[in-house]
């Protein structure tokens, strides 16, 4: 393919110029959306530091590095790196000139801190009126919580998502990891291409408020329209509910997620299948009575379950009309699955210190235009030398100068 | 004032979340949305969870899943098993800009509706398909919801209290991530488009995207050959990290101790200023070791506190602490209330229910806000209109499909479903409250 060719990129977003003052997961999650798909992105960092994630585990066989960070790795293919202090009047100055060529600046720091560096949208329209400046934060760009210090488990909070996961009987629990990040990542780069797309119409920039708080509290179905249209709170799920559990059982070497969809579940039906005889006992008869020995239920259909591996249940189940079985996948057992397999969904990047290593592919497939992280993540100021010499026409002692002087 | 997606046009064949939620992203911001319903089968959507928890009527035009992920759009029922509909939905397709779809890969064989039947009416039709395994592979005709996608994707086996199962939220969380990316994959097409002129198919794999969403986990796994074990809300290097019960029915904060000054914060707040001598605590990688304990002395300390005064509290002193909001919380929410994150949408005079507030969008934009215009359609709401307007059809010719029950404003069979009482609702834990004077609260959210 000739995608590594900038002159023949075929993919989608080739050409779309992205200034990147991103750090952490969020904004670069975003910025790796946009670069995988074809945008030319800038990821500016700190001189000396770089973006924090540099520390975040996990790192090959545990020993930290500022080069390899796997999240960092795979937040960052596709983009180049520069150093730059935005502090300094003279790295403004600079900033400023690369956002006069830049299509879009994507930033997730907390409200305060671009306005402080003059680095606000409005200071930057002036100087690229078709700018558009997306800004992803906690809480958003306004209202009584945008000073709020947030961490993933926080906006799971607030975000609503953790009152309903987990036991109704224990505390509320977060997904692992930091999914708020990454929701608000996808949502971000979603609404920077409206923006561009309204841009390639009408010629106008503007300034995009991201929400983290928002990306969680608007995935919730009618997590709050139960209280405006039955006064109902929903809650976490009971361990025993008189029914087709739709949470993760036991089978013999794993777990399985037995939804029934579509009208009552055929409970005769359901015991032929699993081979459980005990479903058929009159305990288990009506609603009321399944209800009353939920608990004999629970572990009637724990019996049932047991008696089948995972896989086979889940490809059995789907010969069956209304049973739309899951399969509880490790890590493992998804980077071995026949389905992302068949699709190729894994990728192999050759990282000049991590070395080659399997990562999380495309998102998506799209037929016309390909995905391909084009280059892997980019080590501490990397392409300095490119970007301010070539790009900007600094001179090299010019470029001695900042160095020395810290500003990048 | 235009919005940014006015003039572009998705003919919609989805149901439940994964292609609805990403089209009402882009209804939001001035997309136009079609929406193919049948008469001769309701929406799932429309099935479930209904005003006033009553079934009398046209109780498919009643139901809150439908209106969450619907508002803006149009409704065109089309019988698509008669050849003239299909013909009709063709040629709505053959004046869009993109189609998109979320049911097995044979339900558009059947039709003759695949992405190359499409590009022959349309060349430069952008076609999103949304499947819980992806259109290609052996699980591909596989059907998934949201709780078996995010089951297949690696997420789920991480996710519970340590030595308990893995869990699941009582939402079916993979559907949103994977429309989320959906609305990225069709603003990108539509990019490409604008630029070239160039349609094409995208294929989104729910559970894919989901996987895209956890590099840490895959990575140490395929780098380092290690698969995490569930730790419930514990983070690895950070300590206190967790949610500790408040004053108050099922009431609880969240906690995060980034560094030592938040530490020392979180101890005066508390008033547990001895804590700071504490050897066990003394800094943070004994903190983290000493989990168990600090986790039991800081859940004794809060339980008497009210959530919410205790977040101000924390977070006057920079402290990352957040209440643990219920559906109820959420719609009162300051910070969401001040944003307008509700919006509050008009309904239908014959859905016979008052406006009420839906969630929107995570974004505000500067010049072309968007938003809320119109509520979820009533069923075949835009029949005449996007027959007329669109395609032309003459008032006898849309009469003729009327007649023969092709096209309509409800289900040709009327079934109600069953409503599970309140009551029962609450003995089987499906829901922990309810309040009986709801609606004059809601008043006071609208005002």
């Amino acid at each position: 393919m000739t995608s590594n060719s900038k002159n023949n990129d075929r993919r989608a977003l080739a050409g779309v110029k992205v200034l990147d003052l991103t750090h952490h997961v969020a904004g670069p999650y975003c910025t790796k959306l946009l670069a995988d798909f074809g945008a030319e992105v800038t990821k500016v960092e700190r001189p000396g530091v770089g973006d924090p994630a540099r520390g975040m585990a996990p790192f090959p066989n545990d020993e930290p590095h500022p080069d390899t960070s796997l999240l960092f790795a795979y937040l960052n293919t596709s983009k180049r790196g520069i150093t730059l202090d935005l502090k300094s009047p003279t790295g403004r100055g600079l900033l400023e000139r690369l956002v006069a060529d830049a299509d879009m600046v994507v930033e997730n720091f907390s409200p305060r801190v671009m306005p402080g560096f003059g680095l606000d949208y409005e200071s930057l329209q002036r100087i690229n009126p078709e700018l558009i400046y997306v800004s992803i934060s906690n809480f958003g760009q306004t209202g009584p919580y945008r000073d709020y210090k947030a961490t993933d488990i926080v906006e799971y909070a607030l975000g609503g998502l953790m009152y309903i996961l987990g036991s109704h009987d224990r505390e509320p629990l977060k997904h692992a990891l930091r999914q708020t990040q990454f929701k608000a990542g996808t949502n971000a780069a979603t609404a920077a291409l409206i923006a561009y797309f309204h841009r390639l119409t009408t010629g106008d920039g503007q300034h995009v408020d991201v929400s983290i708080h928002e990306a969680v509290a608007s995935a919730l179905r009618d997590t709050a329209s139960l209280f405006s249209y039955i006064g109902a709170i929903r809650q976490r799920q009971n361990t025993y509910s008189g029914d087709m559990p739709r949470s993760p059982m036991p089978a013999k070497d794993g777990y399985i997620v037995p939804i029934h969809f579509g009208g009552a579940v055929d409970w005769d039906d359901t015991s032929d299948f699993l081979g459980e005889p005990d479903l058929k006992r009159e305990d288990f008869s009506t609603p009321e009575r399944r209800l009353e020995h939920a608990k004999e239920l629970h572990e009637a259909l724990e019996r049932g379950f047991g008696r089948w591996n995972k896989y086979d249940l889940f490809q059995e189940a789907h010969k069956r009309r209304g049973s739309i079985y899951g399969v509880v996948q490790s890590p493992a057992e998804v980077v071995d699955s026949e389905q992302y397999r068949h699709r190729g969904y894994f990728t192999e990047i050759d990282h000049p210190v991590i070395g080659p290593a399997t990562y999380p592919g495309a998102p998506f497939r799209m037929s016309g235009t390909p995905w391909e992280a084009s280059c892997p993540a980019p080590m501490l100021g990397q392409d300095n030398q490119r970007i301010y010499r070539e790009k900007l026409g600094l001179s090299k002692d010019e470029l001695m100068v900042l160095r020395a002087s810290g500003v990048v | 004032m235009s919005l940014p997606l006015s003039g572009i046009r998705i003919v919609e064949m989805g149901q439940l979340i994964a292609i609805p939620h990403a089209t009402k992203l882009l209804a939001d911001m001035g997309a136009q949305i079609i929406r193919i319903e049948t008469c001769a089968r309701l929406d799932n959507y429309r099935m479930q969870s209904f005003y006033g928890n009553s079934v009398e009527g046209n109780f498919w035009d009643r139901a809150a899943n439908f209106y969450e992920q619907n508002r803006n759009k149009m409704s065109l029922t089309l019988d698509l098993t008669d050849e003239t509909c299909l013909g009709v939905l063709k040629d709505l397709i053959s004046v869009s800009d993109v189609f998109a779809e979320n049911y097995t890969p044979r339900v558009m064989r059947n039709f003759g509706l695949e992405y190359e039947d499409l590009r022959k009416i349309r060349p430069d039709i952008v076609m999103v398909s949304s499947t819980g395994y992806g259109h290609v592979g052996p699980w591909s005709d596989f059907g998934a919801i949201g709780f078996t996608t995010e089951a297949a994707s690696g997420l789920a086996s991480l996710t519970g209290y340590r030595d308990g199962p893995p869990k699941l939220p009582e939402i079916p969380y993979a559907d949103y991530s994977a429309a989320e990316h959906t609305a990225f994959a069709i603003m990108a097409a539509l990019v490409h488009r604008a630029n070239t002129g160039e349609g094409q198919f995208i294929d989104v794999s729910q559970s894919e995207t989901l996987t895209s969403t956890i590099p840490e986990a895959m990575l140490d796994f395929t780098v380092n050959g290690r698969t995490q074990q569930r730790i419930g809300n514990e983070h690895p290097s950070i300590s206190p990290h967790g949610c500790y019960p408040c004053e108050g029915v099922d009431s609880w904060i969240a906690i995060s101790v980034e560094t030592d000054e938040q530490w020392r914060s979180l101890c005066h707040v508390m008033g547990k200023d001895e804590w700071l001598s504490e050897g066990a605590f003394k800094d943070a990688a004994a903190r983290v070791k000493h989990r168990t304990l600090l986790d039991a002395a800081l859940s004794s300390a809060t339980s008497h506190r009210d959530a919410h005064q205790l977040m101000g509290q924390l977070q006057e002193v920079g402290v990352p602490a957040g209440a643990v909001l219920n559906g109820k919380q959420l719609l009162f929410d300051p910070q969401l209330k001040a944003r307008g994150f509700y919006e509050t949408v008009e309904h239908d005079d014959t859905t016979g229910m008052p406006p009420l507030p839906y969630s929107s969008r995570p974004w505000k934009f500067s010049r072309t806000p968007g938003g809320a215009r119109t509520a979820a359609p009533t069923m075949g709401k835009h029949n005449r209109y996007v027959l007329a307007e669109h395609l032309g059809m003459s008032d006898d010719a849309i009469g003729l499909l009327e007649e023969s029950g092709s096209i309509g404003t409800g289900p040709t069979t009327v079934r109600p479903p069953r409503v599970v009482p309140l009551e029962e609702q609450l003995r089987r834990g499906l829901i922990v409250s309810h309040e009986e004077d709801y609606k004059q609260q809601l008043r006071s959210h609208n005002d």
